[in-house]
């Protein structure tokens, strides 16, 4: 055995020393469990009976219609509520460069939110919006839409899109504003001397460089949608919403009120499949920036 | 008036309505714990009068023989363990991967993030399956064992122990300190920055996770109060809106004294950036 490999055989035993812990509960708790739902997701059930049925439950999946139709709120999420709120942070965040002195004020601010769980966010939020409780009711009232109820289903994914960019713009704007301070303020100089204004600044130069960013967060953001849940769980006290109103709404009250445990694991797979192929590409990046190699 | 001077005040407009937004709910929050419910009713936005905040607080403590008590100490436990041990387990997978060279690193490192990625709602099933079968649903270590796993820690981790250079291992090698000493005594005192950033995410991560008490836990004296709040309810089960204000609130008066106090710890972490 060559002196290297030795080496390398002792820092192997050293790092796992320190791995041990960690790697112990991560198998544990979560490769086992991913593991035994990958395993259910094969089982027939009805009430403890069990028994395996293949593919079975994957394509009966296929054809329920109330799961994918869970996947219209993701979708109006990912397609309204995402870009809109990076561009809005996007937008707060350059807003907050050009104010030396309050802009700490307003970063603070906009920051509190994200601090809330979704869970109250959903309680105060549903309460706001409630007609018994509606500070907008009177307004309402007011201007003549006395029969105008404010929460209803047609409303809650507006509502959704209020409740979630008040919880997550001003975070989002912060991390963009994190990054934009580390663009060197020459860039900006020699754009400004060459005649640029702000926003040509803005869009030719400093978007540009924030692209890295906005990926990540845009991808985070579709994988938060993929997984709504607090939220309109807790509209659904005062307003009545179908099971299948999110997919993960429908995996929970599949396995815990009609006890379809199964069913649900492998509906559980199909999103873990879905959210795993949005993140492949934060991964990539993720694994290349930290694992730098040494010699 | 100058063209500049007009866009400063459009922007201070936009800033401040934008400001109106994110604040608003904390003060009807506020406002909102000062009313019964047929105050609430009546829709205004100025405190209750007269005021009922301390018969609201009084209600909520007293709710079920105090019940609210358990759900905050809960809380203050599986936040303060959880958080705590899983930083600790962390930091060390994370000295792991930067200080050595080792068979498997890589692989095991794209693994474990890949996995980070999982959703909470695919695994928390076969979790509570598996929990069940080992009789550990509702007990406190069903919300414990799974908060001991920070995955997003362990990657934090190592870009904390990057920042330290080989030369400061290279110096504590010559002076012969074995592996857990350096790791303990020369590396950890340079990361504890980042350790408290972590354990403070992962507080309110924890604190804020209603979704795991909710599969794994049916005794409400086990309950977080983030789980527990959602189930005040008058005798015959119908919700108490003020009461449920009330204790919302004190569920996030610990984050935001945290949040505030803590604020230079509070900086945005993410995967990359």
């Amino acid at each position: 055995m060559t002196s290297a490999t030795k080496r390398k055989l002792i820092s192997t035993l050293k790092a796992y020393l320190f791995l041990t812990p960690f790697l112990a509960l991560f198998v544990f708790l979560v490769i086992y469990p991913i593991g035994l739902g990958a395993k259910l997701s094969l089982y027939g059930q009805r009430g403890a009976r069990m028994w395996y049925v293949g593919f079975d439950n994957y394509s009966r999946i296929f054809r329920d219609t109330r799961f994918w139709e869970a996947f219209k709120i993701p979708a109006f999420l990912l397609i309204v509520q995402v870009p809109l709120m990076l561009l809005l942070a996007t937008i707060v965040s350059l807003l907050y460069e050009t104010r030396k002195r309050d802009g700490l004020v307003y970063r603070f601010l906009y920051y509190l939110p994200y601090c809330i769980p979704g869970i109250v966010a959903g309680i105060v939020w549903s309460y706001i919006f409630s007609d018994s409780m509606s500070p907008f009711r009177p307004l309402l009232d007011f201007l003549g839409y006395e029969n105008m109820k404010i929460l209803t289903r047609p409303s809650v994914p507006a509502i959704l899109l209020i409740i979630i960019l008040w919880e997550f713009t001003g975070y989002t704007a912060f991390v963009i504003y994190s990054s934009l301070i580390s663009i060197p303020k020459e860039y900006s100089e020699a754009a400004q001397l060459d005649g640029a204004g702000f926003w040509q600044i803005a869009f030719k130069i400093k978007i540009p460089l924030l692209k890295d960013v906005l990926i990540t967060l845009f991808i985070f953001n579709a994988i938060g949608a993929m997984q709504v849940f607090n939220e309109p769980w807790m509209l659904g006290g005062l307003v009545v919403l179908p099971n299948n109103y999110t997919p993960a709404m429908y995996i929970y009250t599949s396995a815990f009120s009609q006890g379809r445990f199964t069913y649900a694991a492998a509906m559980g797979m199909i999103l873990a499949c879905i959210t795993f192929i949005f993140s492949l590409y934060v991964l990539r990046t993720a694994t290349k920036q930290v694992l730098r190699h040494r010699s | 008036m100058n063209r500049r001077k007009l866009v400063a005040i459009a922007v201070t407009l936009i800033l401040l309505a934008l400001a109106v937004y994110f604040i608003f709910p904390f003060y009807w929050l506020v406002v909102g714990t000062t009313k019964d419910v047929g105050q609430l009713f009546q829709k205004s936005l100025l405190p209750g009068v007269p005021n009922r905040f301390a018969e609201n607080v009084q209600k909520v403590f007293t709710y079920e023989n105090g019940v609210f008590f358990k759900w905050l100490g809960n809380s203050i436990l599986y936040a303060t363990v959880g958080s705590i041990v899983g930083v600790v387990i962390a930091s060390m997978a994370g000295f792991a991967f930067r200080r050595y060279d080792f068979f498997l690193k890589k692989p095991l490192f794209v693994l474990v993030l890949g996995f980070s990625m999982v959703p909470g709602y695919a695994t928390t099933l076969p979790l509570f399956m598996m929990f069940r079968n080992l009789n550990l649903i509702d007990t406190r270590w069903a919300v414990l064992l799974p908060s001991f796993v920070n995955i997003f820690g362990v990657y934090m981790m190592v870009a904390y122990w990057n920042q330290i250079t080989d030369e400061v291992f290279a110096a504590a090698e010559i002076d012969g300190a074995n592996d857990f000493i350096i790791f303990l005594k020369v590396g950890f005192p340079n990361i504890i920055p980042g350790f408290i950033t972590l354990v403070l995410l992962a507080f309110v991560g924890v604190w804020n996770n209603y979704f795991l008490p909710l599969v794994v836990l049916n005794s409400r004296a086990r309950m977080p109060l983030i789980l527990g709040i959602t189930t005040i309810t008058d005798p015959q089960g119908f919700p108490v809106y003020n009461l449920t204000l009330t204790a919302s609130f004190f569920t996030i008066l610990p984050l935001l004294i945290i949040f505030i106090s803590l604020q230079r710890y509070f900086k945005p972490q993410l995967f990359i950036g």
